[in-house]
């Protein structure tokens, strides 16, 4: 039996079987921490749709465009690694991990330079907003920007740091075409972050 | 099903979970074992229990009298706040599931551990973390919100509300594993020879409540992040001064918090469901309604929350909508009271102390199942919201019901966590102390509050004296009648008789394995042929306590 | 080793999944630029939003069909996925159906929906010093 098989379970297949179940019911639980947040903005877009639509036309759609594609190809490479790996090839798995990384970081660049633009005009949220906008509704916004973004940033640098662990071990030659399921859970991990800036993208760029 | 040939004595397994791998402090604290970190879980539980208990009995003691007794405006806010919150976050959401369910699940599934066991061990601490903080909080001055932290008070207010909130937050984590463990473990780790129609109703009890705990938890996390930034840094989501919605707060607080309520009364039904049968040596009648009605409850229990908000300014519409599903519930919750009735007809019925509490159990839901139908009528609750019909209503239901399962369990499976058997004698005398002092605690309330007394108040008008002298009478038998328990049971743990595997003549599947149960939970994992209830091709007499049992 | 009774297991599988990736990468590219397109023509109210949202769902499905799997490996995955999504929406709409059809004076008092008469009574109160606006601090010099 494959020695990364635990001594509570039967096969590595069930093992891998669980680990899944559990990453997936664990991606159920960040889609619902998201929720509140994007339940608390559909609910403020209602209140003060004007004030909304003038906030979003604000903000630099190319930025946002071209952060979605950037995320978009590392899920991609995130993917093209997994293939690798199922296929033994980890240097490979963990040459394009590397890649995915490096789209995060400049992923996170940009969002820095957005959140530096903000700063300088004084789109903060809640009682430090000082920008154009009259009444609650710009204040609002703003708090529900930084509070979204924010968040999925974080989550972003969460994803950087396990897929680099993963890398790394993948490297040094830890996993192989039998045994690579934390190629898999990182990438789902990280697919689910993707997932949620593509509705962020939307409802805060778009709409 | 390796049958002991009758009248062995009944024996106490040498090699077991408490001494092996060894004894230590040290090797209970890193331990692996879900049966270790289930009764770690129990202890450190049953303190917080206690810690509420005291802040409940100093409650009673205040509202002997109309004026101040015992301590000012200010301090009794705080106590029935911190109250509230060790009582929900601290005992009731992790007793039963945290605790027995860690013990009992992967028994009762024929696997030697949950399927994460580092996660496990890790849930434990981040509760002992949360629980770290929340106290921090509490010796520094507590909150005065009332554990529901209504914005925008709870944003505004000058006492330690954030280091509660994140406490909160942290012990959300901490149930979060474990039910995404649970899950994941009656998912991929049954026994060959369990399948979903064979899986004890225990499991399926529990199962519901972790889907509940994945589903709600991470949103309470968020709104208690949002809350205390809000007031940390005045961000103003919640808050109407800068154009937020607190009703929005209340949204969010209940969709986690209304289906606590199942994470709370589930695993209660999960208790009674494997009592009923033992006690009254029976199968359970309509095994598949009792079963699918638990992932009834969990569903429906998420579609219920804004009945909370009947007063708060929420549309007619949504209120309509919700007193509605609300009464759903109720159907779910009476499919199961009926099939447990069925259950004990023509049963042999013994009336042992887990079965005492199966009947306090019966009434407390009963009772409070129908006041909480009459609450979610949207007129009435006009009238009751904000008053101690309320208070009496949600202790009946959640915590009358909680606490008479989590006694039955303890008391049903306590030869199983120790090998030993407590006395029935004084099993009894605390089963009639609990449950008559729980009646006399709140059947007073609900008159109370029908006469139109607020919640939340420390002072009140003379003319409801009588009622609430009577309850805080009633809460003495019940911190009594606690304290017997505690006393019998520590007693039972030095000096009781020997249990022997099955001293009830269970069917339950963690029967078959000796007590203690050994490190990896069976010594030989049995083939499972049978279902987790069957009786039928049982003898109709039940064995006395201490005897073997029945092939 | 004996069967075990547990939810079937599903062999990897042995293909590589190389050109769907790409395929995949390709349509969300494509989808990205259509909706940056078509938000740049204003699409006006309800539709411009249903139309930006229904690119995002095509997206994310993609995402979680191809790139999480869920295509290929049936079982209590897709029942987890699927189950948290009805809870998503059933915490925003039946919040989203409270705000919508509450009576306006339980709403914040200048949100676009609350009555215009006393709207303008705020503002006029807050133009005569009688009411403080919404508090604000002074901005942070950068």
């Amino acid at each position: 039996m494959h020695s990364a098989v635990a001594h509570h379970f039967e096969s590595l297949e069930k093992q891998a079987e669980a680990q899944r179940l559990g990453m997936w019911l664990f991606l159920a639980t960040e889609i619902l921490l998201f929720t509140a947040l994007f339940a608390a903005y559909g609910v403020y877009r209602f209140l003060y749709t004007a004030a909304f639509s003038e906030a979003s036309r604000g903000l630099e759609t190319w930025l946002g465009g071209v952060n979605t594609l950037i995320l978009v190809t590392s899920s991609f490479t995130v993917a093209m690694g997994l293939d690798a790996a199922t296929r033994g090839r980890t240097r490979r798995t963990a040459g394009l991990l590397g890649l995915s990384i490096l789209l995060g970081a400049v992923f996170l660049a940009l969002k820095a330079f957005e959140y530096h633009h903000h700063f300088a005009h004084g789109e903060l949220p809640g009682r430090y907003y000082t920008g154009p906008i009259a009444g609650s509704g710009g204040a609002l916004f703003f708090t529900l920007y930084f509070l979204i973004t924010g968040l999925h940033a974080i989550h972003v640098l969460i994803g950087m740091t396990v897929l680099a662990v993963v890398a790394v071990r993948c490297w040094r030659g830890a996993y192989d075409a039998e045994y690579h399921v934390p190629v898999e859970l990182a990438g789902l991990y990280w697919h689910l972050v993707d997932l949620i800036w593509i509705f962020v993208f939307p409802l805060v760029y778009l709409i | 099903m390796s049958p002991l040939p009758a009248g062995d004595p009944p024996v106490y397994a040498a090699r077991n979970y408490l001494n092996t791998p060894a004894t230590g402090l040290r090797s209970w604290l890193t331990t692996l074992d879900h049966k270790r970190i289930g009764v770690m879980f129990l202890v450190a539980t049953l303190v917080a229990f206690a810690l509420g208990g005291v802040f409940a009995l100093l409650i009673r003691i205040e509202l002997l009298t109309p004026g101040p007794t015992i301590m000012d405006a200010m301090t009794y806010n705080r106590i029935f706040t911190l109250h509230g919150v060790v009582m929900i976050f601290l005992f009731m959401i992790p007793a039963i599931p945290s605790g027995f369910g860690n013990f009992l699940l992967p028994i009762m599934l024929g696997a030697r551990d949950v399927a994460f066991p580092r996660l496990n061990l890790l849930s434990f601490y981040l509760y002992l973390a949360g629980a770290a903080i929340a106290l921090w909080g509490m010796i520094h001055g507590g909150a005065d919100t009332g554990w529901t932290f209504y914005t925008p008070y709870s944003t505004t207010t000058t006492t330690k509300v954030v280091p509660i909130l994140l406490g909160a937050f942290v012990v959300g984590f901490s149930s979060i594993l474990t039910g995404l463990n649970f899950i994941v473990t009656t998912h991929t780790l049954r026994a060959p020879g369990i399948t979903w129609s064979k899986l004890p109703l225990f499991v399926w009890s529990i199962y519901a409540t972790s889907v509940i705990q994945i589903l709600a938890t991470p949103v309470l996390g968020m709104t208690l992040l949002l809350v205390a930034i809000e007031h940390a840094f005045g961000w103003g989501i919640f808050d109407p001064a800068r154009g937020g919605d607190p009703v929005l707060f209340q949204h969010f607080f209940w969709f986690y918090s209304h289906p606590a309520v199942y994470i709370m009364i589930l695993p209660a039904m999960a208790v009674m469901s494997e009592v009923v049968c033992a006690f009254s040596r029976k199968n359970i009648f309509g095994y598949k309604a009792v079963a699918y009605s638990s992932l009834g409850i969990a569903f429906v229990g998420f579609f219920t929350w804004g009945h909370h908000l009947f007063t708060s300014g929420q549309s007619p519409y949504d209120a309509g909508v919700f007193g509605v599903l609300t009464m759903f519930v109720g159907i779910f919750t009476a499919i199961k009271i009926f099939n447990w009735v069925a259950t004990l007809y023509r049963g042999s019925i013994s009336f042992k102390t887990p079965f005492l509490y199966f009947l306090g159990f019966l009434f407390f839901l009963f009772f409070g199942g129908m006041t909480g139908v009459a609450l979610a009528t949207v007129s009435l609750d006009v009238h009751w919201q904000d008053t101690y019909f309320v208070v009496a209503h949600f202790h009946f239901i959640m915590v009358g019901s909680t606490i008479m399962a989590f006694l039955a369990a303890l008391h049903y499976w306590w030869p199983k966590l120790t090998g030993r058997l407590y006395s029935e004698r004084w099993g009894l005398v605390g089963a009639v102390l609990i449950i008559s002092g729980f009646v006399f605690t709140f059947l007073p309330q609900f008159l109370l509050g029908n006469e139109g007394m607020p919640r939340r108040y420390f002072a009140y008008p003379a003319r409801y004296q009588a009622l609430n002298v009577a309850s805080s009478a009633g809460a003495s038998v019940l911190a009594i009648g606690f304290s017997v328990v505690l006393v019998y049971l520590l007693v039972a743990l030095r000096h009781g008789p020997v249990a022997g595997s099955n001293p009830w003549g269970s069917r339950g599947y963690e029967w078959e394995t000796s007590s203690p149960p050994p490190l990896e939970n069976f010594e030989v994992v049995p083939a499972f042929e049978r279902g987790p209830h069957e009786y039928h091709d049982l003898p109709a007499a039940a064995p006395g306590a201490g005897e073997g049992r029945h092939a | 080793m004996t069967a075990h009774a547990g939810d079937a297991a599903v062999p990897a599988p042995p293909h590589s999944h190389r050109g769907r990736y790409l395929a995949v990468w390709i349509a969300l590219l494509l989808l990205t630029g259509l909706t940056w397109g078509l938000s740049r023509s204003h699409v006006p109210g309800f539709a411009g939003v249903a139309i930006a949202l229904g690119i995002a769902i095509v997206k994310g499905t993609l995402v979680a069909l191809f790139f999480m799997h869920l295509w290929d490996r049936p079982g209590p995955s897709r029942l987890v996925l699927l189950s948290s999504l009805v809870f998503v929406a059933l915490l925003i709409g039946l919040t989203l159906l409270d705000v919508s059809t509450r009576s306006p004076l339980a709403l914040p008092p200048d949100a676009d929906t609350a009555p215009e008469a006393l709207r303008r009574t705020i503002l006029e109160e807050e133009a005569a010093g009688r009411r403080s606006p919404p508090e604000r601090l002074p901005r942070a010099t950068p």
